[in-house]
């Protein structure tokens, strides 16, 4: 990206006090949001989402599998996300891999709830609250819901059988403009409701040890439960105020940035900081208070691209 | 031997691909009796419904990224490809500046997608690398590049959806993405490949059809100077065979060339329009 002169500097972070910015934008509106699914033939689910300029595509891939051991009754899922040298001249080659590493990474905290998947965030707050805020963090836990976002356990095919279902979520970065992380996390909740999973027969005389036969059916599906799954926003401070849905040039200008994935039930499921400066905690706060009501109508918006989406795709086949 | 090419690129295919159904139909089942297989029956229809010399259906679209200086979209059937151009720009790397001619450079990736298993490694493996300079070479030779010393051009294209053709389709997809950057080139190259089965010419292999082990000639031309700038083969193939599959591939090439055209045109007429010329 060119750089930007200091007029144009000066013209972004104007704007954006005066909640005006450079596109016509208010702080807290999202561009134009355009949805298409169903355009991989081949995978389980998939689904493009553009965001303004920016052009993201997530596919979904489910497998049969084994369980982590630890968690035998729970399914695995899989997100990597790669950034294709057509959206920025600096991807080719490995230039895209840390971009890439930081996406996969953060969709995985915010839709998986961490590693573990089990979603109790305590590590995930990167943030170190006084004490005085202290029984504030505790009402904030409360909220943050055990196995949040991707609900593992109904990946499980049958419980105590070595079999699970592994879900490959894969995403592609066509076109960047800024904000790839909430257009990402949209293209995979409109993926996974789009994904079906073949319905399967275990054989239930195998011995509990070894890997059960399993009949996978061609013509029975069940679709996907995505009622649980978040929707990813992120909030960017430019100057003294928030932005949502920033452009490159926006976000060139920020100071630090919040995602926060929050699902239906208003549940917090994951939240990372980005950027160098540092945040007072009430500022915090704030921002979370403000993603959760951005993110009803993001969420209802959604929702309602997808079931139009569906219906257009139904129409055609 | 006159070769009626039907290359009606506007008559729609049967049916999509067999691969690539909906409901992922594993790819194992096929490939146990390959050998075996009919490719043409006996009605002279292939797979998934196309006659011998019958392409796929063509469809493209011009300035998808808006980013990139120019891009574009080449469908040939179920081969989805994205192209996008920037340039020409300042060299990154100084010391592979040219003070006569452009540099030229290009990469090929494929989505983890866009095959029927999920792939690993998006790039850098062999064959990515083999094709990113197969395109950079033929583009390089149409590209006027003494036009623009000391600059570089960069084409990236990525794979969407692979089915057979996707060398073929990148070609393509490059061209009008260049087409749609401003680019100065001596002609427009497409490219088509063209197959041997069942001892039959076949024209614009799908997946299936190339991984049934026959030859597979892939030919990129320029069209209006009637000069071939690739030509690639596998297998093996008997002399006077060679000569009937490239000529069909050269046919293939043209109604490619002419669909590529029309695009361009109708490209150029809506532009007119938004200028209010």
């Amino acid at each position: 990206m060119v750089g930007l002169s200091l007029g144009e500097q000066t013209f972004i972070k104007g704007g954006i006090e005066q909640d005006l910015r450079t596109d016509g934008r208010k702080r807290l509106t999202y561009r134009p949001i355009f949805l298409e699914t169903g355009i991989i033939p081949q995978a389980s689910g998939s689904a493009r989402v553009k965001l303004g300029a920016t052009d993201v595509i997530a596919s979904v891939k489910v497998e049969l599998g084994k369980p982590n051991p630890s968690y035998p009754d729970k399914g695995k899922v899989s997100i990597y996300v790669d950034c294709s040298p057509t959206a920025e001249p600096s991807f080719q080659g490995r230039g895209g891999e840390e971009l890439s590493t930081e996406l996969s990474s953060a969709l995985e905290r915010c839709l998986l709830g961490g590693k573990s998947g089990a979603g109790t965030t305590y590590e995930h707050m990167t943030i170190r609250l006084r004490s005085l805020h202290i029984h504030l963090l505790q009402f904030l836990v409360s909220e943050f819901a055990p196995g949040a976002g991707i609900d593992l356990s109904s990946l499980c095919i049958v419980r105590g059988k070595k079999v699970c279902w592994d879900l490959y979520i894969d995403g592609l970065v066509v076109s960047s403009d800024g904000n790839m992380l909430d257009a990402l996390g949209a293209a995979i909740k409109a993926a996974l409701s789009n994904t079906v999973i073949p319905k399967v027969q275990v054989s239930a005389n195998a011995p509990s040890d070894e890997t059960p036969e399993v009949d996978v059916s061609d013509e029975e599906f069940l679709q996907f439960d995505t009622s649980g799954v978040p929707v990813i926003v992120t909030l960017t401070k430019v100057g003294g105020h928030y932005i949502v849905d920033a452009t490159t040039e926006e976000e060139s200008q920020m100071s630090s940035a919040v995602s926060v994935s929050i699902n239906r039930l208003g549940r917090i499921c994951g939240l990372t900081k980005r950027g160098g400066a540092g945040l007072h905690p009430t500022v915090v706060l704030d921002t979370i208070s403000a993603a959760k009501h951005v993110s009803e109508q993001l969420m209802n918006k959604l929702d309602s691209e997808i079931a139009a989406a569906e219906a257009c795709d139904e129409m055609e086949s | 031997m006159g070769l009626k090419c039907l290359a009606q690129h506007y008559l729609k295919s049967t049916g999509p691909s067999f691969i690539l159904t909906k409901k992922n139909k594993p790819l194992r089942r096929r490939t146990a009796s390959l050998s075996k297989m009919e490719f043409v029956n006996p009605e002279g229809l292939r797979l998934d419904g196309r006659r011998p010399m019958e392409m796929r259906q063509l469809r493209a679209e011009i300035g998808v990224v808006s980013k990139a200086d120019g891009s574009a979209v080449f469908e040939m059937g179920n081969t989805k490809v994205i192209a996008a151009v920037y340039g020409p720009r300042e060299v990154q790397n100084r010391s592979q500046q040219s003070n006569d001619e452009a540099l030229v450079r290009c990469e090929y990736s494929m989505a983890n997608f866009s095959t029927g298993d999920r792939m690993r490694k998006p790039k850098g493996d062999r064959r990515s690398t083999e094709i990113s300079m197969v395109i950079r070479q033929t583009m390089e030779a149409c590209i006027l590049t003494h036009l623009m010393p000391r600059s570089q051009i960069d084409i990236f294209v990525q794979v969407l959806q692979a089915d057979g053709g996707t060398r073929s389709a990148c070609i393509n997809a490059a061209t009008l993405a260049l087409a749609d950057a401003g680019i100065p080139m001596t002609d427009i190259v497409t490219s088509c490949s063209a197959g041997f089965l069942n001892g039959t010419p076949l024209l614009d292999l799908n997946y299936v059809e190339d991984s049934a082990g026959g030859p597979d000639v892939t030919v990129g031309i320029l069209p209006k100077l009637d000069k071939v700038t690739l030509l690639q083969m596998d297998s093996k193939l008997q002399m006077e065979t060679f000569e009937t599959v490239m000529q069909l591939a050269t046919e293939g090439c043209k109604a490619v060339a002419s669909y590529i055209r029309e695009v361009l045109l109708e490209n150029t007429k809506q532009l007119e329009s938004r200028r209010g010329v």
